[in-house]
């Protein structure tokens, strides 16, 4: 049986979406597409003889910014927080670390290693988030690059190949060959033959067989590029069986499997980590900033009126208040909804519109580093189930030891209703479907349901409710909330933009917020 | 040298935690289980946003029973009942002595009645109500003895949904469960969404 696609079964499918031209008019879109964020720099007025104060709620990364920029520029910062620790969603977990889940409390005890940690919130610096990379190098935060995949990882679907996992590369490889395969079938046909010159049908062939690995009939009939069956270094190499386009459908996993390394909002075939983990960025902010921030400060009222904003809060169970000119707050907006407030009604609106993201994490320190003999040095393995992704360590290579991440959902709730044994049930059972000897090598797991963290109740926030995009109404909501209350009351946080979950659009909202203010105060002295 | 050793050590912990961990104060020891104000609010006025009802007002004895419910799964165990559950993982980790705390602690908040969000028609509601009224009073203040909270000042928003699981038997199926099955079937006399606004409505004008 031959695996190659049949141009009918393949004109069929392009008819399916839109035909040819439909193709080639999107293809004029290549180069317009923004890719990189624009940097955004903020420049404060220097205000260190006016004493004006400023609280700012929360230390999430768009707060301790906040709190950053506005001490440099000589404020008066107090920094409340209502945790035990500062960040927020950038949480790493170690040795020592408590997980204050509600209801499921938990303390870390891996080796004290310093390369046996675990990103358990933001995990990944893309190298087009210019704010991030920015401060890293302000605050002197060291980097390393981060394998976002490995082809050597596996992808796992019960539907697909009697269940057993195949190496990302045996599916890409095949998928990418089938794509180019099919599209040069497509190329030839005289119906195409009319949209491109002589010259770019031979360009876009000729990239064709080189990108799909195709042979001169131009058909895919397997690559290298999947690896050898066997020999390739003393001997030839032989290629392995390419698996068939049918059998690649069977799993909708290709869907992330063909594009982890498309660089673009979030992804990239280069991303970043601190050394060490990634509340090393947070630590670099609290250490400058020090006794500013005030922690297990529970905001309990916030009220703004003409002259400035009054904060209620409580240390220890003793109520405190606050008077100051102006505040920045990055509390979640559905916590912020359960404190009192004087805010206008189309605010409180806004905030009891945006819904807490579900995500969950869990990790495990492995007693091997199984996956090295796998081959597999970081990446990620796909599986169709709710555990969803497998990342191994890209640090600490050849160590004793490494901490796994065993599973990242974004819309967690299953997990959420689990109970902690039944949730490192889940995630060994379907790990084990690609490592035989997963349920030998987990220590010490832990999870992370970040719609049960104390403090927190939620990941990223979620403003849009259709697939379509944002309604007209979403957008005035959105409107309203980049508005200061009374010029003096401004919420930020990645729940203040519409590209939430990334540090970078957290900054960015900090930066938006103290821009708005910056001109303010200079008019005020004006 | 045991001293000498016992002090090293605390200045150097000390000294980690300044300067490497300035964004960590955290040690198990002091963690407690008065965790009820991130979800019901800074001052148990109740979280829309989070769909947990107030707190602040809540009858000593009533907040102690559904506590106990919680945590034995008599209450937040079916699987439709999701803040439920949240509330059900929480509490099942309980003491005897983390109830009494939460209960003597809530006791203090002070009582606000709750913002009015849902409108229906209120003589209708009323004379609905008349059944409600047999256990929850006449002016839904409650009725310790029959086991009935009271409903004036509560969020409307949370009784609505309240209601709604009792007809559904997501809430009161529990075999140990017996105030709820007693509530499950008086909820059937409300018969259909416009009759639970109406109540709710009629609810909303009576003051606690």
């Amino acid at each position: 049986m031959t695996n190659s696609v049949s141009r009918r079964e393949f004109l069929n499918l392009l008819g399916a979406y839109g035909g040819s031209s439909a193709v080639l008019s999107a293809g004029a879109a290549l180069g317009l597409m923004p890719l990189a964020s624009q940097a955004t720099e903020i420049s404060l007025s220097n205000q260190s003889s006016n004493g004006k104060s400023v609280a700012i709620l929360g230390t999430g990364i768009s707060a301790l910014v906040t709190a950053w920029e506005l001490t440099k520029a000589g404020y008066n910062c107090t920094v409340l927080e209502a945790s035990h620790r500062a960040g927020g969603r950038i949480f790493t977990v170690r040795s020592g670390t408590v997980i204050d889940e509600i209801g499921n409390y938990q303390r870390c005890d891996w080796d004290d290693e310093p390369h046996l940690y675990f990103n358990a919130g933001a995990a990944r610096i893309p190298s087009i988030h210019n704010s991030v990379l920015s401060y890293c190098k302000e605050l002197g935060v060291e980097l390393q690059v981060f394998a976002n995949e490995s082809k050597t990882g596996w992808v796992q679907d019960d539907a697909m190949n009697g269940g057993k996992p195949v190496r990302n590369t045996d599916y890409s490889s095949s998928m990418t060959g089938f794509i180019s395969e099919m599209l040069a079938k497509s190329l030839s046909a005289e119906e195409m033959d009319s949209s491109l010159t002589e010259s770019e049908s031979e360009i876009l062939l000729g990239m064709l067989r080189s990108f799909g690995d195709l042979d001169e009939d131009m058909l895919y009939r397997g690559s290298v590029r999947a690896g050898y069956r066997s020999g390739g270094f003393l001997d030839h190499g032989s290629k392995k069986d390419v698996i068939a386009l049918r059998d690649l459908l069977k799993t909708r996993l290709a869907n992330n499997v063909m594009t982890t390394t498309q660089e673009g909002s979030g992804s990239g075939p280069l991303l970043m980590q601190p050394v060490g983990g990634m509340d090393r960025i947070i630590y670099a902010f609290a250490n400058r900033l020090g006794a500013r921030i005030e922690f297990r400060s529970p905001v309990t009222a916030v009220m703004v009126n003409n002259n400035g904003v009054e904060i209620a809060y409580e240390q220890e169970g003793v109520p405190k208040s606050l008077k100051v000119d102006y505040c920045f707050n990055c509390i979640p907006s559905h916590l912020m909804s359960g404190i009192p407030n004087n805010f206008p009604m189309e605010y409180i609106e806004a905030l009891n519109y945006i819904r807490r993201g579900k995500a969950y994490k869990a990790a495990f320190q492995a007693k091997e580093r199984f996956w090295e003999k796998e081959n597999i040095y970081g990446g990620i393995s796909w599986i169709n189930a709710p555990i969803r992704q497998i990342w191994y360590p890209p640090h600490g290579i050849h160590k004793e030891k490494g901490v796994v991440l065993s599973a990242y959902n974004f819309g967690g709730a299953n997990f959420t209703e689990m109970t902690q044994e039944q949730r490192i049930e889940n995630f060994i059972s379907s790990g084990e479907k690609i490592h035989p000897n997963y349920r030998q090598m987990v220590e010490k797991p832990i999870t992370i349901a970040w719609h049960r963290m104390n403090h927190m109740l939620g990941c990223a926030p979620r403003w849009s409710r259709s697939r379509g995009g944002w309604s007209e109404h979403e957008e005035q909501m959105y409107t309203t909330i980049r508005q200061p209350v009374n010029g003096r009351h401004y919420l930020i946080g990645d729940q203040s933009t519409q590209h939430s979950a990334w540090m970078e659009s957290a900054i960015q909202s900090a930066h938006y917020a103290l821009a708005d203010f910056d001109q303010r105060v200079r008019a005020e002295e004006a | 040298m045991k001293r000498f050793i016992t002090l090293a050590a605390l200045f150097f912990s000390a000294h980690f935690t300044f300067v490497v961990n300035a964004a960590d104060v955290g040690s198990p020891a002091d963690m407690s289980d008065r965790y009820c104000t991130t979800c019901h609010g800074a001052k148990g006025e109740g979280n829309i946003a989070v769909q947990a009802p107030r707190l602040a007002g809540m009858e000593g004895w009533y907040l102690q029973r559904q506590l106990e419910n919680f945590r034995e799964g008599i209450r937040g165990t079916h699987t439709d009942d999701l803040q439920g559950i949240a509330m059900q993982s929480m509490a099942a980790k309980l003491t005897d002595a983390s109830i009494a705390d939460i209960v003597s602690w809530v006791g203090a908040w002070e009582f606000v009645a709750a913002d009015v969000t849902i409108e229906g028609n209120v003589n209708r509601g009323r004379s609905a109500y008349q059944i409600c009224a047999s256990c929850h009073g006449t002016n839904a203040e409650g009725n310790e003895a029959l086991g009935a909270p009271a409903l004036a000042g509560q969020n409307d928003w949370y009784l609505l949904t309240q209601i709604n699981n009792f007809r559904a038997g997501i809430r009161g199926t529990h075999p140990d469960d017996s105030f709820g099955a007693q509530m499950l079937a008086m909820s059937a006399t409300l018969r259909d969404d416009q009759a639970i606004t109406n109540v709710v409505s009629y609810i909303n004008t009576l003051q606690k």
